[in-house]
């Protein structure tokens, strides 16, 4: 008796669970109209860019843009261009070389801040948070200054050696590799601190009750255990140097060094623009972001694998490293000098001197601030700024007000979930310039008139950062225990009134994160900006990219900096704001 | 055996001032001893077992196991966590998922310092250790397909593989469900006797540690406040804290009428006027202050006028409330304002608002130490 009624009460639960999703979708009304509205207005943003693509690597066009015919040819004359297989050996070999360095100078500052007793652990995460406010464009530029021909290092060699070489050719591939091994290292570190952080200490505990001694317990426990997190962060980094424009058009150019994305940009500029074989290309890059983020989904799913119940709340006990120590806070050190200190020294003293000059004394009477008082004097530096505040805190706010209720549905597995989930997270596999290159034949087409303003980086900026802002909704909802939920709807509120008085407030602190830190990344968006913005809607990171391509570096130096401290107060703002509220700081 | 003299170890809490942590402790084990720490979480239990096991450096004190000094404040000796030989299960396991069932128990032999084991004899040690937690055959199982019972037995195999002199349990039953938790706790019993191990055993169950231990130290914000046998614990308290944590009873306060020596019977004139007589573990003067406790169980209930042995004591009450638990009913009863509890057979019947007397022998009435302000457990 007792059995049958268990088992046909744990039947009704599961039949309740697996009811196909379109009787499901007329359960809830207001959950669905909900889904229906948020799940066209991702489709309308989401889709169209592929399809475009697509359709546009097939077809060539008259000048007007008229279809005139249907054709392979894009694909065949990519195919027979030799340029395709050296540009793609060089992305491969870009990408891999900076994953490699990011990893191991971010993966070891991690587990020397969060598990060792070294020192000068702050300054880890003081680089973190000011790397976080500094553009990319800017940081790529300062360790050109820091590693040109006429920069210090080369300089120094020079007068050391007494040859007329470079010690280091930052336009080769190993310059490029370098600078975006630099550029991805403080997330890295950031995302496997709080790998490190969250390790079960008793793992490590019990291997040292075992008898292991400190080696042997990270080899043969703390890495193992850490290794499906370390192996998916690397195809992440890598998957994103693939996808990377900063680093090898601004690095690259000069060498004629070519990947995949400086191929599309430059097929793009040609006069006419040959966006058929920049569509083509962009098609080839999306398989291969989709096939490495497929791989990615996998392992990441994989990492979770070794997530254990932990203790008590004890503190994991730290290593002691003894008289390593001093070495491990050596290497902290260095780590801040080398990836905050100099590119920051570097720019200050570019910023300070009416024209490029090596690190001497003998320039010390040259010291100006006109470059200041050009940038502060000049309204445009004012506009672009606010227009760069302007598309990012709208992307934001999109974003984090689309996803709040995609999210929402998502984790509880309300209707259309999986459809929902999907669309949003769709984008991950566009490179910024790939989504620029789409969103630009788009509309050139359809006949809304927002080409040309600040309309269409909004919305490509609300496509792009799309996938992050659900991250954070999803797992701060998954946080939230349903039955808070549950009980308000039980009380009498209808599934709206619980969404607005007891899931949004509690979900206030990842909606704050989440949005602070898409304002971050759009803020220093330059690859979409470069094909979308005009005269009339400059933004920040195209403004610095258009100065250096002008030679005008010491504006740029001052307006990147001062454009610098403010987004540092940003980015202070984020990771306080994260700490308090007990988020992480990537939304995991 | 194990010997602890004065450790200590201090906690400061930055925010509130107060201290966590253990003073003074002293004890000293005979080898296969099952040896219990008790007491609320945050008493400072399993930053002692911590402070043995070498993952927390005591301020002072010393440790030792047999011959051994492990630790020793005065000599500024500490051996390093992983020379101390000593095997410990966690209270999360601590199971590593990258490795299977035997790669985890195996592995105190691959990482010993103190001697080299060749793959046969690993292969031996390992399978014995693996037959007496009764998992015998599962050694190639990954540790991630384990139920949390297996888990248990893995982390104890791995704990007494090498043959270590001292096993450290920290709450090892309070992750397992509550059936599990009563087979867990008798065949631990049953492998520590078997394999006559000097066990230190942490817990904030009383029940368990009466089960289990040979000797029990009931611990008080940081202080050892009674080291005895299950029994002395439960029916000698040291005092009110423990009385109040061990079991459930009923605490009374009153004035020792006469002088009593230690160990003896003497009358106490309850505050309400009523004289009870009771044990002395520690002997009064005449006129001091002291505080009784009575265990439910060892109270009879009887209807009102009906005439009561003298060898037993009575007070009289009024019935509030009466619960049926199946093998007892659990009465309150109304005394002079104060609620007693009472345990009774479950063929008693007497009825809320009821006149009884209380009765119970004067021998089961003991005289507790009374603890400072604080609420006890």
């Amino acid at each position: 008796m007792i059995s049958s009624d268990r088992s046909g009460v744990l039947e009704g639960g599961s039949t309740g669970e697996r009811r196909p999703l379109f009787s499901r979708l007329f359960v809830d009304d207001s959950r669905r109209t909900f889904a229906v509205i948020v799940g066209v207005i991702l489709a309308l943003l989401v889709l169209p860019p592929i399809l475009i693509l697509i359709q546009q690597s097939l077809v060539h066009t008259s000048t007007g843009g008229e279809i005139i015919e249907v054709t392979l040819d894009h694909y065949r004359r990519l195919l027979d261009d030799p340029r395709l297989p050296q540009s793609t050996w060089n992305t491969f070999v870009f990408a891999l070389g900076s994953t490699i360095i990011s990893l191991l100078m971010g993966g070891v500052l991690a587990w020397l801040v969060e598990r060792t007793n070294a020192p000068f652990k702050r300054l880890a995460y003081a680089t973190t948070i000011i790397s976080m406010g500094t553009p990319y464009v800017l940081y790529v530029i300062a360790w050109l200054f820091l590693l040109g021909r006429a920069g210090p290092v080369n300089d120094l060699y020079r007068s050391l050696s007494g040859s007329f070489g470079v010690l280091i050719d930052v336009n080769s591939m190993w310059g490029k590799i370098l600078i975006e091994g630099f550029l991805w290292s403080p997330l890295v570190f950031l995302l496997l601190a709080s790998t490190f952080r969250a390790a079960n200490a008793d793992m490590e505990e019990a291997a040292r009750m075992s008898g292991a001694s400190v080696f042997d317990t990270v080899w043969r426990i703390s890495i193992r255990l850490a290794w499906p997190a370390i192996l998916a962060l690397s195809l992440f980094v890598f998957i994103r140097a693939i996808e990377a424009f900063d680093v090898p058009a601004l690095v690259g150019t000069p060498g004629r060094v070519n990947v995949l994305t400086t191929e599309i940009y430059y097929s793009t500029k040609l006069v006419p623009p040959d966006l058929g074989h920049a569509s083509s290309f962009s098609v080839i890059l999306l398989v291969i972001v989709a096939v490495l983020f497929y791989f990615y989904s996998r392992i990441s799913k994989n990492a979770e694998r070794y997530h254990s119940v932990t203790g008590k709340g004890y503190r994991p006990r730290l290593f002691d490293l003894g008289s390593g120590r001093w070495a491990a806070g050596a290497f902290v050190l260095l780590n801040f000098l080398v990836v905050l200190v100099l590119p920051l020294a570097a720019l200050l003293w570019r910023s300070l001197l009416p024209y490029l000059q090596g690190f001497r004394l003998s320039a010390l009477q040259n010291l100006t601030f006109d470059n200041y008082a050009t940038v502060l004097g000049a309204s445009y530096y004012l506009e672009y700024a606010w227009n760069t505040i302007l598309v990012g805190a709208g992307a934001a706010t999109a974003i984090m007000v689309l996803t709040a209720i995609a999210g929402w549905i998502a984790a509880r597995r309300g209707p259309g979930a999986v459809i929902l989930d999907q669309l949003a997270t769709i984008p991950l596999i566009f490179p910024g310039i790939v989504l620029g290159v789409a969103v630009m034949q788009i509309y050139l087409r359809v006949p809304l008139p927002i080409y040309g303003t600040l309309w269409i980086l909004f919305v490509a900026y609300t496509i792009r950062y799309m996938p992050y802002g659900m991250r954070y909704v999803y797992s701060g909802v998954l946080q939230i225990h349903r039955e808070l939920e549950e009980s308000a709807e039980v009380a009498g509120a209808s599934s709206v009134t619980a969404l607005r008085r007891i899931v949004a407030p509690l979900l206030s602190p990842a909606l704050v994160s989440g949005w602070l830190f898409i304002f971050l990344l759009a803020t220093k968006e330059l690859s979409i900006a470069i094909l979308l913005s005009s005269p009339d809607s400059q933004v920040m990171a195209v403004a610095m990219f258009d100065l250096w391509v002008n030679g005008q570096s010491g504006e740029l130096a001052a307006f990147g900096l001062v454009w610098t401290v403010v987004m540092t107060l940003v980015a202070t703002a984020f990771f306080a704001w994260a700490r308090s509220k007990g988020q992480d700081v990537f939304g995991s | 055996m194990l010997e602890v003299r004065n450790l200590t170890k201090i906690f400061a809490n930055s925010y509130d001032q107060l201290a966590g942590g253990i003073r003074n402790a002293s004890f000293s084990l005979p080898s296969g001893t099952f040896f219990t720490l008790l007491g609320p979480s945050g008493c400072g239990k399993t930053t002692t077992l911590r402070c043995i096991a070498g993952l927390e450096r005591p301020d002072s004190g010393y440790v030792g196991v047999e011959d051994r000094v492990l630790f020793d404040s005065e000599r500024n000796i500490s051996v390093p966590m992983n020379l101390r030989q000593i095997g410990m299960v966690f209270q999360s396991y601590a199971i590593w998922p990258h490795m299977t069932v035997f790669e985890n128990v195996a592995f105190p032999l691959r990482v010993s310092k103190q001697r080299k084991y060749s793959s046969e004899e690993i292969g031996k040690l390992v399978n014995e250790a693996l037959e007496t937690v009764e998992l015998g055959g599962y050694g190639e199982r990954p540790a991630t397909k384990l139920s949390g019972g297996q888990q248990q037995r893995v982390a104890l195999a791995r704990a007494i593989v090498g043959h270590p002199k001292l096993l450290l349990l920290d709450e090892p039953l309070s992750n397992l469900d509550a059936a599990l938790r009563e087979e867990m706790r008798i065949e631990l019993k049953r492998l520590q006797r078997q394999i006559g191990i000097t066990t230190v055993y942490v817990t904030h169950d009383q029940a368990e540690a009466l089960a289990m231990s040979d000797r029990i130290a009931v611990i008080d914000r940081g202080h050892i406040v009674q080291l005895a046998e299950p029994k002395q614990i439960y029916f000698r308290p040291a005092n009110e804290f423990v009385a109040r944590f061990i079991g459930s009873t009923n605490l009374f306060t009153g004035r020792a009428e006469d002088s009593v020596a230690a160990n003896s019977l003497g009358t106490v004139r309850l505050t309400d006027g009523s004289a009870v007589r009771c044990v002395f573990p520690a002997g009064a003067t005449a006129g001091e202050e002291v505080t009784i406790s009575i265990r439910p169980e060892s109270i009879v209930l009887a209807p009102d006028g009906v005439p009561v042995s003298g060898d037993h004591d009575v007070l009289k009450g009024t019935v509030q409330a009466a619960s049926f638990l199946g093998s007892s009913i659990r009465y309150e009863v109304e005394v002079n304002g104060e609620t007693v509890k009472a345990m009774s057979p479950p063929d008693t019947s007497f009825d809320p608002g009821e006149r009884v007397q209380l009765t119970f022998p004067p021998t089961s009435v003991v005289a507790v130490e009374r603890s400072s302000d604080r609420a006890a457990a």
